[in-house]
């Protein structure tokens, strides 16, 4: 009844586990309209699980995903449908290797929406002066640079005009150098207004537009709050010991990374 | 001793090339043959693929026992067994009293005159089917097992990138993963493309006359042995070669810039 008050995202108590492991064990978070969602963690600790249940690329084993109300988990939901108002983008980027950058974002219009060449050709041109690849529509994949594929990789995810888009470490698998034009765009985007999860170990990123801020560790929650929260008085001790980790490895700290014993 | 027997042997192809008439007809149904069992094999053989990939439990066992049966016993016996079965059916048929399945004694050709020389083609007559469907229901599970290995090499990102925009799996397949997997396979399909004329000799076994039964023809009528097969192998190697040829260039006009 009350819709216009319904979040856009609720998880509720989700579980997942593939054969032994269990990945997630009891996530719950809701997001509202226009919120940039967070989530941080230790390698492993189940975020990438946590985005693949969302869109149900991977279902969660127990729990709920509710898309603007609708259960994701019903049986007679269209997945198809609910996923095409869900926008991912990948580590990997994940574009489509025969198509140039124009078709990897227009394919969608087209073959899910159903929008005639011409109307998806203007759309997809769009979606890709928003992350200012314009230029570089005519090309394919392989002859871009990490950074510009996962410009096209988010234009692909906008073009859709999705509810939300999930983003799956971002930057992760990019070079130093590259990563910057990838975060400008998302800080862009979230800016403008767009509904967002992110997997992301950059604090900057989050400090300029997270909403809220979830830790996860071996496939709980253990701490959230907001970006100024986690950088002036987080409470959990794992917590502090990751974010001294990060401040190591970008060189904000005087101490050397521990690593891990051989043996471990 | 070689040497001095050389001259002969040239005469001798000379004269196997006599038969040109002969040795042409049996050429266009060897490549008749080929072009249908390497059609059949291709769609069904892309079916079985995506099948046994994608085609869940039940699906992709039928699919992979199919392929595993067709690649593990011998081409010859599988194009016994198409020949003969029709007959053992009649026969069961005929002891239960029952109506049976009229099996030879039709065909489809045509006639030409070239040079003076009258040519009949048959295009298709029960034999001609038996083989092409025997070849081609064969060349379906390697051609399957090269269509499987390219669509692996695809992988699982392009298809949940696909589905994460609301494509279905069936899209999915369909406008991601085949468009790149058939590009791949290319260089390992092009091996089915140039064994497949040489399996379709076999056909000769249930009368069916392609260029080798034409060989055959040839050397019973003049005992040139040698002769004649030298000029069949050297009609093989030609064909090959264009084939591979032909799909080095598809393979490269095909390929996607960049990678």
């Amino acid at each position: 009844m009350e819709k216009k008050y319904e979040k856009v995202l609720k998880v509720v108590d989700v579980w997942k586990s593939y054969e032994d492991l269990e990945v997630l064990k009891g996530i719950s978070f809701e997001l509202g309209e226009q919120e940039v969602k967070v989530i941080f963690g230790p390698s492993g600790s189940g975020k990438s699980t946590l985005l693949r249940c969302i869109n149900m690329l991977s279902p969660p084993d127990k729990g709920e995903i509710f898309l603007s109300g609708q259960s994701l988990m019903a049986s007679e939901v269209d997945l198809n449908a609910m996923r095409a108002k869900i926008g991912m983008v990948f580590q990997h980027f994940n574009l489509f290797a025969h198509l140039k950058a124009i078709d990897n974002v227009s394919i969608g219009l087209r073959r899910v929406k159903g929008l005639s060449k011409e109307e998806a050709h203007i759309k997809a041109l769009e979606a890709l002066r928003r992350v200012k690849m314009a230029e570089w529509a005519n090309h394919y994949p392989a002859q871009l640079s990490g950074g510009q594929q996962q410009r096209v990789g988010i234009a692909r995810a906008l073009s859709m005009e999705p509810t939300l888009i999930l983003f799956d470490e971002p930057t992760s698998a990019l070079d130093p150098e590259l990563i910057g034009e990838v975060l400008q765009v998302m800080l862009d985007i979230a800016k403008a207004g767009t509904t967002m999860v992110v997997v992301t170990h950059e604090m900057g990123f989050a400090r300029a537009v997270a909403s809220e801020m979830i830790f996860i560790d071996k496939g709980v929650i253990i701490e959230r709050g907001t970006p100024k929260h986690f950088s002036t008085s987080p409470k959990s001790e794992r917590v502090k010991h990751f974010l001294k980790q990060i401040d190591i490895l970008y060189g904000r700290h005087e101490e050397l990374l521990e690593l891990p014993d051989e043996d471990d | 001793m070689i040497l001095q027997e050389l001259p002969e042997l040239v005469d001798d192809i000379l004269r196997v090339l006599g038969f040109w008439d002969q040795l042409l007809i049996g050429l266009a149904k060897t490549m008749w043959l080929y072009m249908w069992a390497l059609l059949i094999g291709f769609f069904l053989g892309l079916l079985l693929a995506i099948l046994r990939q994608y085609g869940g439990r039940v699906l992709s066992r039928i699919s992979t026992g199919y392929i595993e049966l067709m690649r593990g016993t011998p081409l010859l016996a599988q194009l016994f067994l198409f020949y003969f079965l029709p007959y053992s059916i009649n026969s069961l048929l005929r002891a239960e009293g029952l109506p049976y399945i009229p099996i030879g004694g039709w065909a489809f050709y045509t006639t030409t005159e070239i040079f003076g020389r009258s040519l009949t083609f048959v295009f298709i007559d029960h034999i001609t089917l038996i083989g092409i469907l025997t070849l081609g229901l064969n060349s379906a599970a390697y051609q399957a097992e090269y269509f499987r290995g390219s669509i692996m090499s695809v992988g699982t990102g392009q298809l949940e990138a696909a589905q994460s925009l609301g494509m279905s799996r069936r899209k999915g397949i369909f406008h991601v993963i085949l468009p790149q997997a058939l590009r791949r396979v290319i260089p390992a399909w092009s091996n089915e493309a140039a064994y497949l004329p040489k399996y379709t000799v076999v056909v000769f076994y249930i009368g069916v006359t392609e260029l080798f039964a034409k060989a055959h023809h040839i050397i019973s009528e003049t005992f040139l042995t040698l002769a004649a097969y030298i000029v069949v192998a050297v009609i093989f190697l030609v064909i090959i070669t264009l084939i591979s040829k032909g799909l080095d260039i598809v393979h490269k006009r095909t390929a996607i810039p960049g990678l």
